[in-house]
């Protein structure tokens, strides 16, 4: 399953304060280093190419359908 | 006289005033009015006027009656009163006597409001401590709200325009009413049962009269709001106004709008974070193969690796070193007992060995002397004890007795003491200084 752009910007966040807490070895945080930039590249693809998503409503029946706001 | 049709004043207005405390219908009267002109007197009797649209009468409520009341009237405030009307004759003015009062409507609404608000907030529910952080960046929200109106056309196009990638779910609810605040209550539960994975809530209306608003002031929504586990935002009304439900959320907005900016960041916001992280990213990976490469660079220009012969040359001298080292001490080692050697062979006693002879002969020879004379001390001092002796014992020798005319009587060789040991015709031996005597005893007398 693709990771969601949430789950993706806070392991972003993550990497990127262990390594600045300065408690990886240099192998290792170049790992981290190239994991965490195509992170950033992911969230930032997927935050500007995003497309709206639909607003639900929730029925008398319990089901989620499309909501449309009649202006 | 032509005076005496003339009537005083305080008469007449007594006279007035009998009139009003005698009618039965004016002894309890019951009004509804709004107040104004309120004056708190400092003896603490109130004063006012009470009007509705085209009249008004003077109201004053005393002291005694005043403490009992829960509120506190002030002008425009609708209120029912009960009292009775009579004439304060000093001013002829007729008023209400107000024994009871209490708000009108509205009034009672806000006394709800002010008894439920101390409640809650003496449980606890508007602690601090309770209050659940709203996600920065939420994947799903949650709206209860009308499905038509303002609010939700406001919290939605903010998100839009904010942060389109979220989803919105809402949750159809009836938000003014009687009805209203069991239904925000169903939503809320149904929103909060785990299957939505909402995280954040906004409950919210737009504003209103303090009766449009009044379901966000009921009990039971302030509980299911305090009880759901998804942070809430509350959004109600107009900004001045504060709702119970605004206490108990998470989080208060001051409208639909305001509760939508709080629940999700705009695009650029998080653009500038994935950017600042980059940043930050790269800062950190540069500084580190910096580091490092100083690191590696001062080990490959270190003087061994440069110079691996002197590695070897490191070693030879530091062998060269222990030989001395060992060489040394043996040296000295040698050089020591050299000379306790030469010591000994040198010393005065083995050189001379006649002299240890002397010595000991010299010793022995004092030695033999110092015996002689002890001997000889000896013997004269035991010479001199034997004569000392020897006269004590003459002292005592019976044979001394007898040189002194005593004679020693003897029969048989036994010492005679007794005359009774002795009869006649007995041989007896008598021993004298000088010779003995052979008797024959003649008589003998006893004692």
């Amino acid at each position: 399953m693709e990771k969601s752009f949430e789950d993706a910007l806070k392991e972003l966040e993550v990497i990127v304060k262990e390594l600045e807490s300065g408690n990886v070895e240099l192998d290792g945080a170049i790992d981290k280093y190239t994991e965490a930039m195509k992170l950033a590249k992911y969230c930032s693809e997927k935050l500007n190419s995003a497309t709206a998503k639909v607003n639900k409503i929730l029925t008398e029946n319990k089901e989620l359908i499309d909501f449309e706001i009649n202006e | 006289m032509e005076g005496n049709k003339y009537l005083k004043i305080s008469d007449l207005n007594t006279y007035i005033k009998t009139m009003f405390d005698d009618n039965p219908y004016l002894k309890k009267v019951y009004l509804r009015g709004e107040i104004s002109n309120f004056k708190n007197h400092t003896r603490g009797h109130l004063y006012f006027t009470l009007k509705d649209d085209t009249s008004r009468i003077s109201a004053v409520m005393f002291y005694s009656n005043a403490v009992g009341i829960t509120f506190a009237p002030e002008d425009g405030m609708n209120v029912l009163v009960e009292g009775r009307i009579s004439c304060y004759p000093a001013q002829g003015t007729y008023q209400i006597y107000v024994d009871k009062m209490e708000p009108d409507g509205l009034g009672n609404l806000y006394i709800e409001f002010e008894k439920l608000k101390a409640k809650l907030a003496k449980e606890g529910l508007f602690s601090e401590i309770y209050k659940k952080p709203i996600p920065r960046i939420p994947k799903r929200i949650g709206i209860i709200t009308a499905p038509t109106g303002a609010a939700i056309r406001d919290i939605l196009s903010t998100i839009k325009r904010r942060f389109p990638i979220c989803e919105t779910i809402l949750f159809p609810a009836l938000v003014q009413g009687r009805d209203a605040a069991p239904d925000i209550v169903k939503q809320i539960k149904e929103a909060d049962n785990g299957n939505y994975n909402l995280d954040v809530l906004i409950i919210g209306r737009g504003g209103g009269s303090i009766e449009d608003l009044w379901a966000f002031n009921e009990e039971i929504v302030a509980r299911a709001i305090f009880e759901a586990r998804v942070p809430i935002i509350s959004a109600v009304g107009h900004e001045i106004d504060f709702t119970i439900a605004d206490f108990v959320a998470d989080m208060r907005a001051p409208t639909p709008t305001g509760a939508a900016e709080m629940a999700v960041p705009t695009i650029s916001e998080i653009n500038n974070m994935i950017n600042s992280y980059e940043i930050r990213l790269n800062e950190f990976i540069n500084n580190l193969l910096h580091k490092n490469k100083l690191r590696l660079d001062n080990v490959t220009n270190s003087y061994i690796l440069k110079n691996p012969l002197s590695l070897y040359e490191l070693k030879e001298q530091k062998l060269d070193n222990y030989i001395d080292t060992l060489n040394n001490y043996i040296t000295k080692k040698l050089d020591n007992y050299n000379l306790i050697f030469h010591n000994l062979k040198d010393s005065y006693i083995l050189k001379n060995p006649m002299n240890l002879f002397n010595l000991k002969k010299e010793k022995l020879t004092y030695c033999e002397k110092n015996l002689y004379t002890n001997i000889n001390n000896i013997i004269l001092k035991e010479e001199h004890n034997y004569q000392i002796l020897i006269n004590t014992l003459k002292l005592v020798n019976p044979l001394g007795i007898l040189e002194k005319g005593y004679s020693l009587v003897t029969k048989d060789n036994n010492l005679i003491k007794d005359s009774s040991t002795l009869k006649e015709d007995d041989i007896i031996n008598i021993k004298l200084h000088k010779g003995n005597v052979k008797a024959k005893v003649r008589e003998v007398y006893y004692e």
